[in-house]
């Protein structure tokens, strides 16, 4: 099968959506089919087989979802893309948020083979969809099949467009990268109890609430120390708080390679994942749970759509940092519950392989397939009709 | 903590410059602490005329070398400083390795990889290409003075998968257990930090030399790999190995340690006097040194 996959934001930039998109890409080509990317990108010498990758388009930045989206907004490049579709003569296009603007939108248009969208985002409210549903509704009608990737992000879609029939794939994990016993950073594994944060520092994140959980922790249980990986807009004010509260261990590791990432998980006794809203799913917990991670996360439909409380987790209230404290004390004095929370994780994690979400929408390009097959047949009959 | 603070201003503006304004601050800063060093050029003119005694008679050449070495340092210091916001990807192409098939060897035998080197170039830079492409690296080092600095030193190699271990009983527990899990760590033997070297002849002249990494190599039987890293004309790096030195036991642990580690030293010394503008050591090795 020969497929090309559409992803709106800078390729060069760390993101769930293309870590999706590159895991796939890898996947499929591992089974035989050939794949394409398309895709904005700030670089020209991204970390990606080249030889696969199309750059369409030179990203901007534009805040969204209390986050900023580094899509591309150049229409012009309709012709480009045109040639490239022609060309490549592909079985299946699958657009990873097909209603972003200006690469999917535009080649969701334009293409002629069977389409499948995978909706990935979850937000409280979205100002485009509402407003521009009778420009939206079109395109989606181009969608033979569609995925979203959580039930968070499945709701938010038909919030807008109801009825909208869509199947929840979730996104995969690499357990040969993440996984129990991988090497850490060796300093940081010491008589400490390691707390891990991995994201990108911004509001939604929940940061914030996570180091007045650290103060509150630190009069309780000393020895622990709070691990940062991650870069973002809130990073001055995060190093100004650590000062200014003279909280003790914390590291800020910054921006972390991937080649680096599952180290750090390596590294650590418990993850903590303190959100405040807008979450669709969560990459990072899957690899937190694969690597054999407990869990502190806020109860947020994103995340519950992947943890079970009690289990692998606990859970506590967003916003609420004196539970997120409390959840985290109860772990750092318990080994024995880290190790059991920890055993179990790293048990479910081996649903969300990639083999598994590839076969899943493997099938899901089938059916695709088949409908738009159906639909040619009804165009060419209804033609000869006339 | 004041050195502390000056060094983050110097590090937040540095990292923040295009590379070769970076590389340019970094060489006029040399110029300066060339010109006012009050012991730093003396100490490192002395090491430069030990290791190259045709410099002894030709003070012009001594001059020039150590203006140049003053300055490979500086840019050293702007590489480091620059590497919390540097990608490994775009390091990737600035480094050329030459004696590949050594550590093809030592990686082959699985008992981890030692590579003994010492304070040469942007050694950060080889390290991290290592620790995100072959396998985990640990820096086997001292701890600097202030501590707020060495911590910074020891996160912002962290974050590029370097760990950094101290020369203490859980750094040495902490290195052994690396090399079992077949990583590799690489130390520098140029200078005794901790002051339990070994006096043995450096250069000819008797020198005290750590023993540590001959004796971790025979007690697991780990090869010693001699590696440099220097600049090149264009500011990219080269990464030279050597043979691969194997410390084998003859009963006397104590002369097997010293004959791996004179092996190691005579790659080492082949180093240096190979590129002595490289060789970044303005502290005391010899007895004489001011």
């Amino acid at each position: 099968m020969r497929v090309g996959l559409v992803s709106p934001y800078d390729f060069a930039s760390p993101g769930g959506v293309n870590d999706h998109v590159r895991h796939l890409a890898r996947q499929l080509r591992n089974l035989g089919h050939e794949t394409r990317i398309f895709a904005p990108s700030s670089r020209s010498d991204i970390d990606f087989d080249t030889a696969h990758f199309y750059r369409i388009g030179t990203p901007i930045a534009i805040p969204a979802n209390e986050s900023v989206a580094r899509i591309t907004l150049s229409f012009h490049l309709a012709n480009r893309v045109a040639a490239i579709i022609e060309e490549e003569a592909f079985d299946v296009l699958h657009f990873h948020e097909p209603l972003m603007p200006a690469l999917p939108m535009t080649m969701l248009k334009m293409s002629t083979t069977a389409n499948v969208g995978t909706f990935h985002a979850f937000a409280r409210s979205n100002v485009g969809y509402y407003y521009g549903r009778p420009l939206l509704q079109p395109y989606l009608a181009h969608l033979h099949s569609a995925i979203a990737v959580s039930e968070p992000a499945r709701a938010f879609v038909n919030r807008y467009f109801p009825g909208y029939q869509m199947r929840v794939i979730p996104n995969g994990i690499d357990l040969d990268v993440y996984k129990p016993g991988v090497p850490p950073i060796r300093h940081l594994r010491d008589e400490k109890i390691n707390i891990l944060f991995v994201g990108r520092l911004e509001k939604r994140k929940g940061l914030g609430d996570l180091l007045r959980a650290y103060r509150f922790i630190q009069t309780r249980v000393p020895h622990t120390r709070l691990i940062i990986v991650g870069d973002g807009p809130l990073r001055g004010t995060i190093e100004s708080y650590i000062a200014r509260h003279r909280l003790p261990n914390v590291i800020m590791a910054g921006y972390v390679p991937d080649s680096v990432k599952p180290r750090y998980f390596g590294s650590a006794d418990i993850f903590c994942a303190p959100a405040t809203g807008a979450e669709s799913f969560g990459i990072v917990l899957l690899e937190a749970l694969a690597s054999g991670l407990p869990v502190v996360a806020t109860e947020v439909p994103g995340y519950m759509s992947v943890l079970e409380s009690g289990r692998d987790s606990i859970t506590v209230q967003p916003r609420n940092w004196r539970e997120l404290g409390a959840s985290l004390v109860i772990l750092a004095r318990d080994a024995d519950l880290r190790m059991r929370m920890g055993n179990y994780a790293h048990e479910k994690a081996q649903r969300y392989s990639w083999e598994s979400v590839t076969a899943d929408i493997l099938h899901i390009y089938r059916e695709a397939l088949d409908a738009f097959a159906y639909k040619t047949l009804e165009v060419t009959n209804v033609h000869n009709a006339v | 903590m004041w050195r502390y603070r000056a060094f983050k201003a110097v590090q937040s503006l540095v990292e923040r410059l295009p590379h070769p304004w970076a590389y340019a601050l970094a060489v006029i800063a040399a110029r300066f602490a060339w010109w006012f060093s009050p012991l730093a050029r003396p100490r490192l003119e002395y090491n430069l005329k030990t290791a190259c005694p045709e410099l002894e008679g030709d003070p012009a050449a001594l001059r020039r070398l150590s203006w140049l070495n003053f300055r490979n340092h500086a840019k050293a210091y702007a590489d480091l400083m620059m590497l919390p916001s540097t990608a490994v990807e775009t390091m990737r192409p600035r480094l050329k390795v030459q004696g590949w098939e050594y550590l093809e060897e030592a990686r082959a035998r699985g008992k981890g990889v030692l590579v003994v080197s010492c304070h040469m170039g942007s050694y950060e830079v080889c390290a991290a290409i290592w620790s995100a492409t072959l396998a985990p690296v640990s820096f086997f080092a001292e701890e600097l003075e202030p501590r707020e600095l060495f911590e910074w030193y020891r996160d912002t190699r962290a974050r590029l998968g370097i760990s950094v271990l101290t020369l203490d009983h859980g750094g040495i527990r902490r290195v052994l257990q690396a090399l079992r899990d077949q990583e590799m760590v690489i130390t520098a033997i140029d200078r005794d930090i901790a002051g339990t070297g070994h006096m043995m002849p450096f250069f000819g002249k008797p020198a005290p030399i750590p023993l540590g990494p001959a004796a971790m190599a025979l007690r697991l039987g780990t090869p010693l790999f001699p590696v440099c890293v220097y600049r090149l004309p264009d500011d990219s790096y080269m990464a030279e190995g050597s043979p691969l030195v194997y410390a084998t036991s003859t009963g006397n642990a104590r002369a097997d340690q010293i004959r791996a580690t004179e092996e190691c030293l005579r790659h080492i010394e082949g180093f240096i006097q190979r590129h002595p503008e490289q060789w970044h050591v303005p502290h005391r090795i010899w007895e004489g040194s001011p």
